[in-house]
């Protein structure tokens, strides 16, 4: 006879139902986040910092698989195994009807990335992972400096905890959304690559260099940095297509409004908006209409307002009873529609910390994305600020007057890219 | 680290151009790179499969060829053709799903059954895929999944659901009895006899199991 093993699985949450039907070579919906040494990794010692990382996340020891209403993870005996990085930036994780985990740890020199495929978890969760294994990694590295006493791992929640879908935690009942008009955005045009391979230009600057030149402009750094980048958008846009709003969906993270320390996704987005044919091109007057849009739509009101309403669209009886197959077409239009009322996406993964006894032995943390268009998310470590550009397309204009925006306020810019090739 | 004088950024890695502006840099010696170089990837057509999309054409239009300047009479050329589509179908559900193997069995199943119906009327009704193909078909895709899930070495898990609704679905020939459409019952009478056994030995062994796994693939 067999074994009797219970089969455990668990529901996707809100934010993670979008994205298998999403996802495919284009767009993989794969997001990297990677830790800079100082020394070269050890292959061994990482791999059993990552065996030791499991035993806290098990959630993360699972496959995703099609049910007939909805989709669901399924634990699984796989486990990761570390490789050198040998594939290309936020490759494909999640294959329909393939059993596979959905992430994966690489290193390459001194860098350990961790990908990970958004339905399992967002940024922040992505993170606590991150920091576990880091806490593994370094003691197990330096275990002689850390003799006399461990340091403490910065993330405290407990199994149930990190497992909790907090959207359904904090859903409180609302009315199905009525038809939300979407206003068509800039698109961003440009040429893709053959193999679909993302361009990844990361720079790296000082936080307090940044921050000086925001306070010159009487504001913060995140907002400067948005009006930056808007700006860097116009200055690629033909006159034609001024006539259309530059749009940039910015992902929240809820942890911030609703009490939850899940390792699972707990995030919405708002979205930014700047109407060319109304206000003017100039960097002061991009910045007020920012610091005013950001003011406006991170109020806790609209944000749980906003959730509510994804919520309410899951929860709907009819919904839920309509089979899988259909489900994803459905998702996919909507998707597709969304699509066009945006012309970007800006993540703000914020100041990433650590504790004090680990940090002497990292050098910098960042992020990025997959991206159907060119894409920019914003990470900082101590004194390090990485602006990550990611875009399927060779045009590399929007990032130069990004940068040469950034490097003519005098502010010292190194660049890392993972294509030489023009 | 070498330096672009036009965007007055550091580069890091070896480069030869700037990769913002493409501009020529100074060089300044050669660092290590921070990625890894990956070739680009050409996603190519399996050469097999293009090889029988050739083959297809080909016999598709010689058969088309012959019968319009031979046989003028007769329209046997449709047939080839219908074959072809047929056997395209077939084949395209089993690349689709083909790392799921039980799924792929219970899929021909289905698609062998709803095919063979349709030859079946479209060549004067006999009855051949009632009488024979639907409760062969069944029967035999019990066996290959019993018996492929011991040598693949499937979880009982990953198959059981599919056993079920090839049991349930060895039923429907019962339906073709009771109303007496068949005009051979042998072979319906042996799948509808195989359906209520492995039914019962699937309810009996592993009513467990199968109470989970549906509760885990119908969660609604």
């Amino acid at each position: 006879m067999t074994k009797r093993k219970p089969i455990e699985w668990t529901k996707l949450d809100n934010a993670a139902k979008i994205f298998p039907p999403t996802s495919n070579e284009k767009d993989t919906k794969v997001f990297r986040f990677v830790c800079d040494m100082k020394e070269d990794i050890d292959l061994p010692i990482l791999q059993e910092a990552v065996d030791k990382t499991m035993l806290l996340f098990p959630f993360y020891r699972t496959v995703l698989r099609k049910g007939v209403f909805w989709y669901y993870f399924e634990s699984t005996d796989l486990m990761p195994i570390v490789q050198e990085e040998n594939k290309l930036p936020c490759s494909m994780l999640y294959h329909p009807n393939r059993k596979n985990l959905l992430f994966q740890v690489t290193y390459y020199k001194t860098r350990i990335n961790l990908e990970v495929f958004h339905s399992l978890t967002d940024g922040t969760g992505a993170l606590g992972f991150l920091k576990t294994l880091l806490y593994y990694y370094i003691t197990i590295k330096h275990k002689d400096d850390f003799k006399d006493k461990l340091p403490v791992l910065d993330y405290d929640a407990s199994l149930s905890q990190k497992m909790d879908d907090s959207f359904l935690k904090h859903y409180t009942d609302t009315k199905l959304p009525k038809r939300i008009k979407i206003t068509k955005a800039y698109q961003i045009p440009g040429r893709r690559s053959i193999d679909n391979r993302i361009k990844v230009i990361e720079g790296a600057m000082s936080v307090k260099k940044v921050l000086e030149l925001s306070h010159r402009y009487d504001t913060t750094l995140t907002i400067y940095l948005t009006a930056v980048f808007i700006k860097s958008i116009y200055m690629e846009m033909s006159a034609r297509s001024r006539k259309y709003p530059v749009v940039l969906s910015v992902p929240v993270n809820l942890r911030a409004y609703f009490p939850s320390v899940t390792a699972r996704n707990f995030f919405s987005t708002i979205n930014i908006k700047y109407d060319f044919t109304s206000s003017s091109a100039k960097l002061e007057d991009i910045i007020i209409e920012v610091k005013e849009s950001f003011e406006r739509e991170l109020t806790q009101e609209k944000v749980t307002a906003n959730m509510n309403r994804l919520l309410a669209l899951e929860q709907n009886a009819i919904m839920r009873l309509v089979p899988l197959t259909i489900k994803d077409m459905i998702l996919r239009v909507a998707d597709r529609i969304n699509d066009k009322g945006i012309t970007t996406t800006l993540s703000n993964i914020g100041k990433v910390t650590i504790s004090p006894e680990l940090a002497p032995y990292i050098n910098m943390f960042n992020c990025f994305t997959s991206a159907r268009r060119p894409q920019i998310a914003i990470c900082s470590f101590q004194d390090k600020l990485m602006v990550s550009f990611t875009s399927p397309y060779k045009e590399t204009d929007i990032q130069k007057n990004f940068f040469r925006h950034l490097t003519n306020e005098k502010i010292d810019v190194t660049i890392s890219t993972n294509i030489k090739e023009i | 680290m070498i330096k672009c004088i036009h965007c007055n950024v550091a580069i890091k890695g070896d480069h030869l151009v700037c990769p913002l502006c493409a501009g020529i840099l100074e060089d300044k010696g050669k660092e290590e790179d921070v990625f890894p170089h990956i070739p680009t990837i050409y996603q190519e057509f399996n050469l097999f499969i293009r090889i029988l999309i050739l083959v297809s054409i080909v016999a598709v239009v010689i058969s088309f060829a012959i019968n319009m300047i031979f046989t003028k009479e007769s329209r046997w050329a449709f047939l080839v053709a219908a074959g072809v589509i047929c056997m395209w179908i077939s084949l395209f559900f089993i690349i689709r799903k083909k790392s799921n193997i039980p799924k792929t069995i219970l899929w021909q199943v289905g698609i062998i059954s709803i095919l063979s119906v349709i030859w079946d009327l479209s060549m004067g009704w006999i009855g051949w895929s009632i009488d024979y193909v639907i409760p062969s078909v069944c029967v035999l895709a019990m066996i290959v999944m019993a018996v492929g899930a011991k040598i693949l070495k499937i979880g009982v898990r990953d198959l059981i659901i599919y056993i079920f609704i090839d049991a349930i679905f060895g039923f429907i020939p019962l339906i073709f009895i009771l109303f007496g459409w068949l005009s051979v019952t042998f072979p319906t009478v042996i799948c509808v006899a195989a359906s209520i056994i492995s039914l019962s030995i699937l309810i009996l062994f592993q009513g467990d199991n199968m109470k989970q796994e549906l509760d885990k693939r119908m969660h609604i």
